[in-house]
């Protein structure tokens, strides 16, 4: 059994890599997964909020790297050909759930009478409290139409900059900044909207409770 | 301006503008505590499953795109690369058999759990069993099996003996590994989920030759 220990794992290089797992070879292909796959995998949960949905998406974005890998002629960054790989799968499952935007145009500015970004700005009443709660947070990016959420969740949660965005997202910058601003003006409004019903559970409550008492 | 500079550093013109408009203030409060919010989330590790990435191996080797004979790379590749064959086809028939068993009994008779003689509850048995303790019991579990299977299924009786040699096997490497490495507790965790399936196998298969000898 020929046995590699992990020192010699760890020297194998990315490029090197790419080279010798476009010749197929296994250990090459573990190397290119363990290096990327915790970044393509928080990317995938924080897009779908599901962790079996994105251990799918993973592996079907790492499988389609595999597959194309012979292509790769190393003219963009691979982590950027990786990521770009991944958000096209989310994208298309996200689309496939939604059976709805199929551009980056449609999935990015929803019709605005049905509830889509207002262009006013909110007054003091509507303010976060300079915090946001996770929770929340969460819940509204999973609200979020696929683009803008691709978008924010590059950008504010993966750390990835306008340009690598333009790139992944194959748009330019100035849409890349576009479009996530819009995202965090939707994100404010709903939520704003959750804790609007927050307060509003709580007033409800608290009548329940002195009509109770009364 | 800000769908041009979601980011900031705001203009001379803008930061005089917001510090005079309560508005704009408040909007750019709530831009960044998204934004904050969306960093805070995206500091939070998220680890792929270990699983993920032998399930990846398992499907890249089933579309011929991982060599043969290949190095293999991390100690548990090393660890299933004495003989990943066995493993991943003997996994495969092992859950097809457990599935194909679990159907016909609860086809068979659904109602008659609760009357079998032996119900392995091997959750509640983990934590406190170490593994040769686990070995023996399971080994005596064994021989009550083979002694209790109808005369009348040699079917039966084959595969269980099949696949209790290709868990045995495993259980075999996983051995190996904890003494090669004892404190790495992925190579524990693996043990006892050899064990586990041996149990559940063991398991299965009274159950099923209970139902049959009624």
């Amino acid at each position: 059994m020929a046995r590699t220990r992990p020192t010699e794992v760890r020297e194998l290089g990315e490029a090197e890599a790419i080279r010798r797992a476009q010749q197929g070879d296994a250990e090459a292909f573990e190397r290119l997964y363990r290096l990327h796959s915790r970044r393509v995998y928080a990317l995938c949960l924080r897009m779908v909020g599901n962790t079996a949905e994105a251990e799918d998406l993973t592996q079907e974005a790492f499988l389609q790297l595999f597959r194309k890998i012979g292509t790769f002629r190393g003219e963009s960054a691979f982590s950027t050909w990786l990521h770009r790989l991944a958000v096209n799968v989310v994208l298309m499952r996200l689309r496939k759930k939604t059976l709805a935007e199929t551009s980056l145009d449609e999935a990015t500015e929803p019709d605005e009478d049905a509830g889509g970004p207002r262009k006013d700005i909110g007054g003091p009443d509507l303010r976060l409290s300079g915090s946001v709660d996770r929770v929340n947070l969460e819940r509204a990016v999973e609200q979020l139409p696929p683009g803008y959420r691709s978008v924010f969740v590059l950008h504010d949660v993966q750390g990835y900059e306008h340009n690598e965005i333009a790139v992944i997202m194959n748009c330019s910058i100035g849409n890349s900044k576009s479009q996530l601003h819009k995202a965090r003006m939707r994100l404010r409004e709903l939520l704003q909207e959750f804790e609007r019903s927050r307060a509003r559970e709580e007033r409800q409550a608290a009548k329940g409770g002195s009509g109770a008492s009364d | 301006m800000l769908e041009e500079q979601p980011d900031g550093p705001l203009s001379e013109a803008a930061s005089a503008h917001v510090e005079s408009c309560d508005d704009c203030r408040i909007l750019w409060s709530d831009m960044e505590a998204i934004r904050t919010a969306g960093m805070e989330w995206g500091s939070e590790e998220a680890e792929p499953p270990e699983y993920l990435w032998l399930s990846l191996r398992q499907q890249l080797q089933a579309e011929g795109l991982i060599r043969e004979g290949s190095v293999q790379g991390s100690w548990f590749s090393a660890w299933f690369g004495v003989a990943p064959r066995w493993a991943l086809a003997g996994g495969s028939v092992f859950l097809l058999l457990i599935a194909a068993m679990l159907a016909g009994y609860q086809m068979n008779e659904p109602n008659a759990a609760s009357a079998l003689p032996m119900r392995m509850s091997i959750a509640a048995a983990r934590p406190k069993l170490v593994a040769s303790d686990l070995g023996k019991t399971l080994d005596g579990d064994l021989q009550r099996v083979f002694d209790s299977l109808p005369e009348g299924n040699p079917v039966l009786a084959s595969s269980l003996r099949e696949n209790l040699g290709i868990v045995d096997n495993l259980i075999a490497v996983c051995e190996k590994s904890v003494l090669e490495q004892p404190d790495d507790p992925m190579a524990r965790d693996y043990l006892y989920g050899a064990y586990e399936q041996k149990a559940v196998l063991l398991a299965t298969a009274t159950d099923r030759s209970a139902l049959e000898g009624q």
